[in-house]
This record gives structure tokens, sequence and C-alpha cells, in this order.
């Protein structure tokens, strides 16, 4: 048997590559993110920092910890999905071969047992080779998380030898799992299909449209929460909205992809073919979009989702400061200067703060804003009332997620623990910010010697602008208010780019690659057909023609339902941001959306119009002629 | 050696089958109500019109169909609800296929092709046992050629060693001679009536009077029912009889 599974990958490389390449890429990508993912939970400070310091580089590692969180969660979506899909393509492509071994005698344990046997052997060789690519995948993640500061400099990937085995599982254990699903229904294959034409088979089963709607109903249950979870976790339910749709929708892809079509103008000979193609061989339509309804749908949905809540950010902070300039010190303190109305002086300091008690006890550092309550009150039109905040207590800041007014929390400093009630609260904001907002003079001083000071001052009627900013520039680095705020949009803008780059870059460039498998498995199999097409008279140009009129088809189906998935998402931003900041919000990068759709149409066509060239290299009769 | 004599004359019988296509008003019956026996150690052909159901009558008796209504016998056996287990089983001992595209897997050789009902049936195929099987039809020199580095007629006598080498109890052919020039058909042809001649049953549906008047006896179908029988009958007879049929 297993010389029947060597045999049969020399013979039908192209799909067996694909689904190789598809599990070496997921292997390593997912080996890489797990790797920086335990390399950054487990960094230690390097020694001789100042406490201060020490508790700036673990704050620093902790959010590089939720960063690669989420990009190994990505990845191994991509992994499943990816490596699943194509394994069970590469089944539906070899329903003849199948078919022929049930004739000669195969049992249906036959057919499961060289399935599941050449998923072991490719899950091997593409875990095999996936593992040093992970290596260089790691070196590459590395580069781009030092580069934009989203970990403390001299960070490096640690190899685990446990990885081995990780990676391992990983590939076998995704492989098989895609193949199992698959070699249980091809088992059933009847021996007849090998005399006939082969029959694509049943392709939406009950199982399918189960899980279909099952992915479905959890879009529509994502999009109504979305606004519910508060600030941070509606945020999080937001960028899963178009992850579950575009599962759902590619598993009903074989139902939508042949009403598309419909769409489709059937102009000549050739888009006849390509049109009747498109609805006749649903399972290789279907099977070519789903990668590229995930791409786009995830793609679209995470960078539309993410430029939106910046710009919602955005929008918040400017309704919520009123000043005129904007000085930036280090330190506490503030001084007096003629021609300044009021002053709102805030020191940003990390806290290790501890909530719940007993098991439920939970310690993370946090950011804490130091603040004078009456003068951050003026500063910041709609916090509410901070009068109670005074002595002992604190109050939850714009990004407190674990504890609200009531609760009280537990706060290390000074040598210390320190159990402070929480008072009051400010609106949660979609754009972050403190998690704690403390009175001037609970934090020990030394450790707000060298903290990053942000002053918002108001003018006093008639003040001249130029006089005072000029008296201010002694203190520290002062910005008109306008200014300020742009230069705050487009750090955030910049910041929310460059995390989802790390997040989704080599994800998406993993997620085309699957495309590009899919249309190559899906043409690997045409040779006959095509023969067929030019010996009824079409040249082989007019054949070329008709497979990328096919391919491109199913890109715009592919692109329109990701996009669709992708809506998804915009839905839930839209009731998110409304539920948050009160102003719904969608901003949507479209150029770089545009890009991508543009370059999935290239890739496809490219890669369909060399397949098909290929395949058609020799005469059509050689082809016809015999069966083998 | 593995099948056991069994005291019946009869290889392969057919009791008031039928087996329809669709439903409503494109509804086909493609065999309709049909009782026939295949006699033991003889080489019968199954001719007819297109869409006369011979194909089908072939894949109902050999258990690749199942029938509507009606009993279908291999034997002593009633494999007329055998479970598909049991179909497989006796694909790879009691029954064996010739089909006019030939079949075999491409990846294989002539003597893995060849080896692969035995394997299937966990047997160790033994070389000699291949080699053997090869030599009967010819090819033992080919042994290790993929199917793409033979001739049509060499792959279709691969095919046939294929179906001997588990020693079956039937031979079922479908158009064996379809695809292949008349030099190659005439070879495949011999081969088949030495094997008969040895005691082999055959069950051969052709559309080619010269292949079917090399048969024992000749059964006509149309439209999904028996219509004629000949025994011992020559090429013109048989071919007069078709062409009768057809008007």
């Amino acid at each position: 048997m297993l010389r029947m599974s060597f045999s049969g990958l020399a013979e039908r490389w192209q799909l067996f590559v694909g689904a190789t390449l598809s599990v070496c890429l997921g292997v390593a990508l997912v080996q890489s993110s797990l790797l920086l993912l335990i390399s950054a939970a487990t960094l230690d400070p390097p020694a001789g920092l100042s406490p201060a310091e020490r508790l700036h580089f673990s704050d620093s590692a902790e959010a590089s910890v939720a960063l690669l969180g989420v990009t190994l969660g990505f990845s191994t979506f991509l992994a499943v999905f990816i490596i699943s899909s194509t394994f069970a393509f590469t089944v539906a492509q070899r329903r003849r071969d199948l078919a022929l071994l049930r004739l000669v005698g195969g049992g249906r344990r036959h057919v499961r047992r060289l399935l599941v046997g050449e998923a072991l052997l490719l899950g091997l060789i593409g875990t095999a080779t996936g593992v040093p690519a992970g290596v260089a995948v790691m070196a590459l993640q590395t580069r781009l998380l030092v580069g934009f500061g989203f970990v403390p400099d001299g960070f490096t990937g640690q190899w685990r030898g446990w990885i081995l085995g990780a990676s391992a599982g990983v590939g076998l254990g995704l492989a098989l799992a895609g193949v199992l699903v698959a070699a249980r229904r091809a088992a059933r294959v009847r021996p007849l299909d090998a005399l006939r034409e082969p029959d694509a088979g049943r392709v939406m089963t009950a199982g399918r449209w189960l899980t279909g709607m099952f992915f479905a109903a959890g879009t529509v249950a994502l999009i109504i929460l979305a606004p519910v979870g508060g600030a941070a976790g509606g945020q999080a339910l937001t960028m899963n909205v178009s992850l579950c749709a575009a599962v759902a929708l590619s598993l009903l892809a074989p139902v939508l992809v042949p009403a598309v079509a419909r769409l489709i103008p059937a102009a000549g000979v050739t888009g006849m073919l390509a049109r009747a193609n498109l609805r006749d061989e649903v399972r290789r339509s279907a099977a070519t979009a789903a990668p590229l309804i995930v791409l786009i749908g995830v793609v679209f949905g995470q960078v539309g989702a993410s430029a939106s809540f910046a710009a919602a950010g955005v929008a918040e902070q400017r309704r919520g400061t009123a000043a005129d300039l904007v000085v930036e010190t280090t330190g506490p303190g503030f001084p007096a200067v003629a021609g300044v109305a009021s002053f709102s002086s805030e020191t940003e300091t990390p806290v290790r703060i501890t909530t719940g008690r007993g098991d439920t006890a939970d310690t993370l550092i946090e950011s804490a804003l130091v603040v004078e309550p009456a003068a951050f009150e003026r500063a910041h039109p709609g916090s509410g009332s901070l009068q109670a905040l005074r002595g002992n207590a604190v109050a939850g800041g714009p990004a407190r997620e674990r504890f609200s007014r009531g609760d009280t929390v537990t706060a290390h400093f000074a040598g210390t623990d320190h159990t402070l009630p929480v008072v009051a609260e400010v609106p949660a904001t979609i754009g972050g910010g403190a998690a704690l907002l403390v009175p001037v003079g609970l934090l020990p001083a030394e450790q707000l010697a060298e903290a990053p000071t942000r002053t918002f001052v108001t003018l006093a009627p008639g003040a001249d602008t130029a006089r005072v900013t000029a008296a201010l520039s002694e203190v520290g680095t002062v910005t008109g208010v306008d200014d300020w705020l742009r230069a705050d949009a487009e750090a955030r803008t910049s910041t929310s780019d460059n995390i989802m780059l790390i997040v989704l870059g080599l994800g998406g460039l993993y997620a085309l690659i699957g495309v590009v498998n899919a249309v190559v498995i899906a043409a690997a199999a045409r040779g006959r057909e095509f023969a067929a097409a030019r010996a009824t008279g079409l040249t082989r140009p007019q054949v070329l023609r008709a497979a990328l009129l096919e391919s491109s088809a199913v890109t715009v189906i592919g692109v329109f339902l990701g996009a669709l998935a992708a809506a998804g998402t915009y839905l839930a931003v839209l009731a998110t941001t409304s539920a948050v900041t009160g102003t719904a919000t969608l901003d949507l990068p479209w150029s770089l959306m545009a890009v991508l759709a543009v370059g999935a149409f290239l890739v496809t066509g490219l890669t369909s119009l060399l397949t098909s060239w290929s395949a058609t290299r020799a005469a059509p009769v050689s082809l016809l002629g015999a069966r083998e | 050696m593995t099948t056991t004599p069994t005291p019946t004359t009869t290889a392969v019988a057919l009791r008031g089958v039928s087996r329809g296509y669709g439903r409503g008003a494109t509804a086909v019956r493609a065999v309709d109500d049909v009782d026939v026996e295949f006699r033991r150690g003889t080489w019968t052909a199954v001719m007819g019109p297109s869409g006369s159901g011979k194909s089908t009558l072939l894949h109902l008796a050999a258990g690749l169909e199942r029938a509507d209504s009606g009993r279908v016998l291999l034997g002593d056996t009633d494999i007329t609800a055998a479970s598909d287990n049991e179909l497989t089983a006796l694909r790879r001992t009691r029954i064996g296929f010739v089909f006019q595209s030939f079949n075999l897997i491409g990846s294989l050789s002539a003597e893995q092709n060849v080896a692969l009902p035995l394997r299937l049936a966990r047997r160790r195929p033994g070389r000699a046992q291949v080699r053997q099987a090869l030599d009967a039809v010819g090819l033992g020199d080919r042994a290790r050629h993929r199917p793409r580095e033979l001739s049509g007629g060499q792959q279709q006598r691969v095919a046939i060693a294929r179906a001997m080498v588990t020693a079956p109890e039937v031979l079922f052919a479908d158009e064996p001679t379809g695809a292949l020039d008349s030099t190659a058909a005439r070879t495949v042809l011999d081969l088949l009536r030495a094997m008969a001649d040895r005691g082999q049953s055959i069950v051969m549906v052709t559309h080619d009077p010269a292949a079917a008047a090399r048969a024992d006896g000749v059964l006509f179908l149309r439209d999904g029912r028996l219509v004629d029988h000949l025994a011992g009958a020559g090429a013109r007879e048989v071919a007069d009889r078709l062409v009768a049929l057809e008007r």
C-alpha cells in the first residue's frame, strides 16, 4: 500500500507539492509565532535596571505577549483552514483513481488507509521542511517586531527542544485531520465511477450545510454581541466576525458560486464555456474560491476594523480634549506661567496591580495616570465627576478592563502592597489609554522621576499665545492642541498599521500561496478536458482564454464573498463604535484593499494561464487516445 | 487456486432482474425483467444496439450495480443483497473485470498492476504467480513498463492478466476490443478464446460482430429485454442478426 502511495505521489505531483507546501508553510508560521510568544512571555529584564525601568520593561513585554498571542491565533486559524481544505481538495480530485482501486477489489478500508498513509507521508515531509522554514520565518518576524518597537531591543526568538513535537503535531495532526473527513467520504466512492466521467459527487453534504450554518449563526451572534462587549471586548469580538463569516461563506461556497456565476455575462464561445464550467464543476470552483474568501475576508475585515477603531479613537480624543497647548515634560510638577488660565498635568507610569482574591487573584502591569482630579475634569470634558478621587482612592481609567467603581485593587509600589478603593471612573474609550487614574501624592516621587508627563494648558482670555508658548518652551516641548491631536492620530494609525503588518503580513502571504495552490491543483486534472475542447475545434488560445476567464470569474466571486465576510466585521465595527463613543465610525483603507484585490486577480490569472498553458502543451490527440 | 468447485453448471444467473434510471417522464428501464443463465466454462457475448441495456446487464451480473428487482446469483451465491464489503471481497477473489478503457493505474508498472488484486486480498503476491499471469498474455518481458509505455493492445493484455491473476470464476469484459486496432483486437480475442477453451467462464459485451463470433454463444438485447440467442454463429450471421434488430 505504501508503494502505491509513493507511486501515486510521483504521478500527481502538483497535488502533492501543493499539499506539502501548505503543511510546510503552516508549520513554519505556527512554530515561529509560538516560539516568539514563549520567548516574549519568559523574557527576563536585563540586569542593572532601576525598579521603574524594570516595570517599563515588563509592561512592554506584556504588550508584546498580547500581540504575539493574536498572531499565533491567526496563524493557527490559517494553518487549520488552508491545510485541511487543501487536503480535502486533493482527495476530491482523485475520485477516479480511488474508484479504480475499488474496482480491482480494494475495500473502503484500503481507500482510507491509502489516503491516511499519504497524508502521513506529506505531513511528515511538510513538517520536516517546515521546521527549518520556521526558523527563517522567526528571524523575519523578529526583525519586524524589533523594527516597530513592539519588543525591547535585543529581543531574540529562542529555540525550544519541545517545539519539534509541537510542530510535528501541527503538521501531521492537521494533515491527518484534513484527510480523515475527506477519506471517509472518498471511501464511499462506487467502483463504477471509475468507468464514467469522474462524477464530482454531492458537494453540499448535510454535514457541510450544518457546519456552514453553524458558522453563519456564529457570525450573527458575534455582530450582536460586539457592541455589548465594551470597548476592549467589543473590539476583540469584532475582529473575529470576519474569520467566522469567511469560514461560513467558504463552506457554503458550492451553493453561492453557481448563483454568482449566473451574473457573469456569457459572451462568445469562451464566455459560454467558462460559465458552463463554473456551474458544472462546483467543487473545483468552490475549492479555488475558499482560500480567497478567507484571505480577502480576513484582511479586509481586520485592516478595516483596525483603521476604523483608530479613527474612532482619534475622534474621541478630539472630543475629550479642551485645551490650547500641550506641553510634554519628564517627571511631575508644572510651574506657574503668566497667561495660563488652567492646566492639567498628567504623568503616566506603569503599576503592578492585583485584582480579585485567592484563586481568582490576577496580577498584571497596568498603566496609571497621575492626575489633579479637578484639573483633569476641566481639560477632558465628559469625563464625569472625580470629586471622590483623593488620598488613598483611585479611579477607573478609560482602558480599565478588570475592575470598576466599588471594587478594591491592590497596587504594589514603594516596596509594599497598598489596598486602594476604586471610587470613580471615567467613560471607557475605544482608543485606550490608562487603566487607572491616581491622585497626585499617592505614588512615590522617585517612581515618577523619569515618567513622561503631558500637560494640557488652557490660556487665559486675551493671553498672547506666542509669549506663553515661548515661556513654556523653557519647561518642555510645546505643541498647539490641533497639531498635537494630528500627530497623536498619525501615531495611532501607524501603530495600528504596524500591528496589522505583524499579525497579517506573513499569514496573508500564506493564504495567497493557498490560493495559488488551489488554482494549480484544480488545473492539474484538466489535461483531458482541455484536449477534448481542442479536439472539438477550439484553438489553444481559446482554451487558455476560457480557463483565464473562468479563473477570473472565480476570483471575482472569491473577492465578492470575502468582501461580504468583511462587511460582517464592518457592521460590528459600526455597532461597537456607536455603543462606546456614541458615533458610528467606519474608515476603510481603500487603496490597500484595492491593491490586494488587484493582486489577487494578477496572481490567480497568471497561475491559471501558466498551468493551463502547460496542460495544453501536448497535442490533444495524445491525451485523448488512451486513458492512462 | 482458491475456488472450490460448485455442483451447479451455472456461472452467473439473473432471475427476473430489472433496473431503471431516472424518475417520472425521464424514467428509463435499462434492463427489463431479464432471465438469463451464463453457463460455466463458456464464453457468452452480449450484443445489442446502443442503449439496449447491455452494459447495465453486465454491471448487474458483476455486482457493480444493484437490481431494482429480481435476483442475481454468482454460482451458488445470491449477491442481490450483498453488502459493500461482501461485493469487494467478491471482486478480489471470484470476479475479474476487463474494460474498453483499460483502467490500469498509471503510476504502477505492469507487474504492480497485476499484483494489486492479490495485495488488496492480503495475499503475498508470489513473483512467479504474477510473472505467470503476464506470460500468459505474452507480456512477460514488459513487467516493469508503465502503462503509458505500452501500446493499447498491450495495456489491454495487462488488464486481462490483472483480471486473471486471482483465477476468478467469471471474467466480465465490457467492449474489450473497443479501443483497439484490428491486429491488437485479434490478439486479445485469441487470448480470451484460449482461456475459454481451458474452461474459463467469460461474459463479454461487444459491438463488434467479429468479436462476438469468437464466443460460444451470443445473446441479443433490445430495449432492456432479451430478444434472441445464437450459438456457434459466424461473424456474418451475427452481423445480419444485429442489423435486423436495429431496423
